[in-house]
């Protein structure tokens, strides 16, 4: 009804660096409420697929079973399909067992060690019934292409004469129930910082106490150029708001020489991926999933409930 | 959703069950920019209950439907980012073909 009210912003986005893994940008004209928001959701409720049962079927390494179930949970596995694929509780195809075509991928590892030589097993050696679900591959990522060494993960290792057979099943899931499931290594957001040099009070200063004050700053924020002897912000994002440089100022007797605020509503992002899904598509997935989130609230059908419902907090809200 | 209403529309709390502060934040700080909106705030009545709860009381319309509405902004918005942000990173990589993102074959072998 209200669409497009007057309070109703429209958020600019900027791209500075992207790689499969890694993403940043700014996003501009919202509030912490939203930049949060798509924060929390990238992290917790984005979804992967990962192993999530495992059945043993030899295993005479120097780990126990349960130790190696865990390891196989934390593999990041290819998710481009997870969006599209049915959690295993709400499967209908398989009743809740989990372990159909639309809402699980199956793997196998049989590894032998039959040499002197110790067999490290790793991520390489499960093989997936789906080509799109395979473990992340990090080989190119490093760097050392032609080192012919793709290592995977390393699972377990093994001695002559020991074996490691098993079935493995991934499902669909999210952060929030296990973090096995988080596609994201990190994901952060910073306010812009705006720094204001008062360049009056700055002239006041000797060489000495200029490059004194910009040795304060924890992090490169400022430099002094040696030509013109004026100090110059060379890195604003490097700040941490940290306030030394604000409480340098003062303990030289000069409040005022610096101002930096923080603009709420410019945020710089930085996303990396664990390789379960690409950095750029994480940040469409998670709008997919907030989107879904408001859907459901909007589409819902209000079911009037008594008063007591909500017991004495209820009443609390209420005034009461 | 349950909503719990007491004659007067305005004023009403909203149940969300397997919600948290993603939403509720994100929709309280929406509701509080609306003119209309006299009250708004959110609590977690218990932190191992996957349940939130949003207080809305307005001037004259129906808390539920500037709750939607609300919604419905914050969906037009998620929108807007949405393609923007689809058109920001297909413009950066046409700026920079090769380098950043190096490996296209998830599926290589
Ligand atoms: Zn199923």
């Amino acid at each position: 009804m209200e669409a497009g009210a007057s309070y109703q912003r429209f958020p600019k986005v900027k791209v500075r660096e992207l790689k499969d893994d890694y993403l940043k940008f700014e996003l501009r004209d919202t509030d912490a409420s939203v930049a949060n928001a798509l924060r929390r959701v990238m992290i917790a409720e984005v979804p992967t697929i990962a192993i999530d049962l495992v059945e043993i079927e030899v295993n005479s390494s120097v780990l126990n079973d349960e130790f190696i179930a865990h390891r196989l949970g934390l593999i990041p596995l290819t998710s481009e399909r997870a969006m599209s694929m049915r959690f295993s509780r709400d499967c209908d195809a398989c009743d809740g067992d989990g372990q159909c075509e639309f809402c699980s991928v199956e793997f196998h590892l049989r590894a032998k060690c039959m040499t002197d030589q110790t067999l490290d097993v790793t991520s390489k050696d499960l093989i997936s019934s789906d080509h799109t679900v395979v473990p992340v591959d990090f080989s190119d990522a490093l760097g050392g292409d032609d080192s012919s060494e793709q290592k995977g993960i390393t699972i377990v290792k093994l001695r002559r004469g020991q074996e490691l057979r098993l079935r493995a099943i991934a499902r669909k899931g999210i952060g929030k129930d296990h973090a096995k499931w988080s596609p994201a290594a990190t994901v952060t957001f910073m306010y812009e910082p705006e720094i204001h040099i008062n360049e009056d009070l700055m002239e006041t200063l000797s060489l000495e106490q200029r490059q004194s004050w910009v040795e304060s700053s924890p992090t490169k924020v400022f430099e002094m150029d040696p030509n013109t002897e004026q100090v110059v912000v060379i890195d604003p994002e490097a700040y941490t708001y940290d306030d030394e440089v604000i409480k340098k100022a003062e303990a030289m007797g000069k409040p005022g020489l610096v101002e930096i605020y923080a603009k709420e509503d410019s945020f710089i992002f930085t996303v990396e991926s664990t390789g379960a899904i690409k950095s750029s598509q994480l940040v469409v997935n998670a709008i997919e999933v907030l989107k879904q989130k408001l859907d459901a609230v909007r589409l819902s059908e209000d079911t009037v409930e008594a008063d007591d419902q909500f017991g004495e907090l209820g009443a609390h809200m209420r005034g009461g | 959703m349950e909503h719990t209403s007491f004659g007067d529309q305005r004023n009403a709390t909203f149940s969300f069950a397997e919600e948290d502060h993603t939403l509720a934040n994100a929709l309280r700080f929406s509701l509080n920019q609306d003119p209309q909106v006299i009250f708004c705030g959110y609590s977690i009545p218990h932190p191992t209950k996957a349940q939130v709860n949003v207080r809305v009381q307005t001037t004259d319309k129906e808390a539920r439907v500037i709750l939607k509405d609300a919604c419905q902004g914050l969906m037009q918005m998620c929108q807007h980012i949405r393609g923007t942000f689809d058109k920001v990173v297909n413009d950066f990589r046409t700026k920079n073909p090769s380098g950043n993102h190096p490996s296209q074959d998830m599926d290589s072998d």
